[in-house]
């Protein structure tokens, strides 16, 4: 039965898909077909890929960084200036405390645990990028961690605001948000790379951002194991706005749930959870999903609609992302 | 190029395999995924020259992922339902997979069963995909062995003289992991080959998405091996001390596997023992459910050779064309070690 909530949430949806069809064909070279990559700009280069990635790894590090140690990365002596400069780079928006505010009070130490090791690996990619792109870096942009949180819940249906520092669950959502994003980000930047060794790399990044993603996903489920506290319906939610935002017609991202299987022998059903976001039998046989950078840029943006002209901006890059593909 | 990258090169790139030295010779590989129905039969391929004729197509590399999607598909189903593959998903294969007298795992809880559920339709469906792909080129599955296997690596790894994933949950999660940090990497390792010799076709974004899957379950069997060792845990008024029998378990398989597989591992890292009331001020957790490079966080890839080590579980050398789960070998044109 609709209430406002999914009222508003199918408004979201409907709006976001009749603005992608009006669009046209500019729009739709954009989009992933079949798997096999369309290219996106008139031309790019590995080190804007490379550089696309970077500014989403800047994000990802500054929000674990923040969740464990109440500092931006850098503040830990990570890099955020264009190139190898010292200086530079762009500012964090947090909520009204602060960077110390944003420490989570954790209760779980197994939580806490996986946070600590995770902000060690964004911040690990960071660097990496970093090294590897040399003189050509993008500086960190500016981020939000505040604003964009209380937006995407609202848009998402969970709430006027939502904190993902108050506590270890909501943590874990503010982590949903980003992992499985990662990972369809980095499946549809392999395939554009043409220097075998960034391949090699953003092949091994890719595989842990999939880690990362079944890692938040075995956790929110193993904390609601049943649906019944809510964690498992606003990843749902959350997976509904990120569609609503790629402007995709055919399903690429599920939330953290049930799914009945059909395995073997024939007519056997089982009931399974949805830990991999991928959808089981045919057509799509358990494949994760592919993004354009245009369709990310949509999401950590939260523009349904590519701007007319300049870049996206918005959520959590309120002034864009620094690169080529913003 | 940096140091660190032309490593990753040389770890992800088989010896053996070469691009094409000639035009020829690459129109003949792209000829024969002619019979693969639902993979682009017609790649861009952009040969750069080099004197070495490669060995492999694509589907000999697809063939090669076959295998290992067998195998693991006939581990999570026996789990899950007691049975295995279907002929029609084996190809029709006559070949014998041993297992236990009981594989269904007793026990479970409703949870751990979803978890359960979700791998094995995983698997099933990586097996079917690439069977579907690969069309009349599918090889059938070879001859699987998952029960002396299991026992020879627990005493090679010096866990015991015997061991059986299918005697309840904790031993199949251990079992779970003997496999899918091992599929990460050998995914890792195809995409650079196949994206190097293949650009532009589809089988790169293929194996990339099936490899992130693998990546999802190893992070989860991960996941849940530490959720386990607080869940049974001893507990004081002032003190949780984590049951680590089977972490422990599945770091001597990690060992026995970097052993035979390159390095290429993380071990399990176990959840400290925490005070209560629990205090995160004070607390120093340590946790790697991610296995990667520890400096740069870049996930393994394992060669081909390394791969075949490890599920011949059989060490290092040429030669090795079967053993482990493989009593017969591999099924197809990537059957033995080079090196």
């Amino acid at each position: 039965m609709a209430n406002l909530e999914t009222q508003l949430l199918d408004e979201v949806i409907v709006r976001g898909r009749r603005k992608m069809l009006a669009l046209g064909g500019a729009a739709l070279a954009s989009l992933a077909f079949g798997g096999v990559k369309v290219a996106e700009a008139a031309s790019y280069t590995d080190s804007d890929i490379l550089n696309f990635a970077l500014n989403l790894e800047y994000l990802e590090a500054q929000f674990y960084t923040l969740a464990t140690a109440g500092m931006t990365i850098d503040e830990v002596g990570i890099g955020i200036g264009a190139g190898t400069s010292a200086t530079g780079g762009g500012t964090v928006a947090t909520k009204p405390g602060g960077p110390g505010s944003c420490l989570v009070p954790w209760t779980i130490p197994a939580i806490q645990a996986y946070a600590t090791e995770t902000a060690q690996e964004e911040r690990n990619h960071v660097t990496f990028l970093r090294s590897a792109l040399g003189a050509s870096a993008v500086a960190m942009p500016n981020l939000d961690l505040y604003n964009s949180f209380n937006t995407l819940a609202s848009a998402a249906g969970i709430g006027a605001a939502f904190d993902p520092f108050a506590a270890d669950a909501d943590f874990l959502i503010g982590a949903y948000i980003f992992e499985d994003v990662g990972v369809t980000a980095y499946s549809g930047a392999v395939p554009l790379i043409t220097t075998a060794a960034y391949v090699a790399a953003a092949t091994g990044i890719l595989a842990v951002e999939a880690y990362h993603a079944g890692l938040v996903r075995t956790s929110i489920f193993g904390l609601d194991p049943t649906g019944s506290l809510g964690l498992q319906g606003y990843t749902q939610m959350i997976s509904a706005t990120r569609m609503a935002l790629d402007g995709s017609t055919t399903v690429d991202d599920i939330g953290v749930g049930f799914q009945t299987t059909s395995t073997e022998p024939a007519g056997t059903t089982l009931e399974a959870a949805t830990i991999v976001d991928a959808q089981t039998g045919s057509p799509n046989y358990s494949k994760t999903y592919t993004r354009s950078t245009t369709q990310v840029l949509q999401i950590v943006t939260g523009n349904a609609t590519p701007p007319a002209s300049g870049k996206f901006k918005g959520v959590f890059f309120p002034n864009g992302l620094n690169g080529l593909f913003s | 190029m940096d140091k660190k990258l032309t490593e990753l090169v040389d770890k992800a790139l088989s010896r053996r395999v070469f691009l094409a030295g000639s035009g020829a010779a690459a129109a003949t590989l792209i000829a024969g995924c002619s019979s693969s129905p639902i993979l682009s039969p017609t790649p861009t391929v952009t040969p750069t020259p080099t004197p070495t004729p490669n060995p492999y197509g694509q589907i000999d590399y697809l063939n090669f992922a076959l295998n290992l999607e067998y195998l693991e598909a006939q581990f999570y189903l026996h789990a899950a339902t007691g049975s295995g593959l279907s002929a029609a998903d084996t190809g029709n294969s006559s070949a014998t997979v041993t297992v236990p007298a009981t594989t269904l795992v007793p026990g479970l809880t409703t949870a751990q069963k979803n978890y359960l559920y979700e791998i094995a339709q995983n698997e099933l469906d990586h097996v079917r995909f690439l069977r579907s792909a690969l069309g009349s080129s599918a090889v059938a599955m070879p001859a699987i062995d998952l029960m002396n296997s299991f026992n020879a690596a627990a005493a090679a790894a010096g866990i015991g003289p015997s061991f059986n994933p299918f005697a309840s949950y904790e031993a199949l999660l251990v079992g779970a992991f003997v496999f899918e940090d091992v599929g990460v990497t050998a995914y890792a390792g195809a995409i650079s080959l196949l994206d190097r010799l293949y650009a532009g076709t589809a089988y790169v974004p293929a194996a990339a998405s099936i490899m992130a899957v693998e990546a999802y379950h190893a992070a989860e069997i991960r996941t849940l091996l530490i959720a386990d060792s607080v869940a049974t845990a001893t507990t004081t008024a002032t003190m949780v001390t984590p049951n680590n029998t089977y972490v422990g378990y599945a770091n001597k398989i990690s060992a026995l596997r970097a052993t035979l597989g390159g390095g290429n591992e993380t071990p399990l890292t176990p959840l400290p023992p925490y005070s209560l009331p629990f205090n995160p001020t004070t607390y120093t957790p340590a946790s790697s459910i991610v296995a990667c490079d520890p400096t740069t966080s870049v996930g393994y890839a394992r060669t081909l050779d390394e791969v075949l080590h490890i599920v011949y579980a059989t060490a290092g050398g040429a030669g090795v064309k079967s053993g482990g789960f493989f009593p017969s070998g591999l099924s197809g044109n990537i059957t033995e070690t080079l090196s």
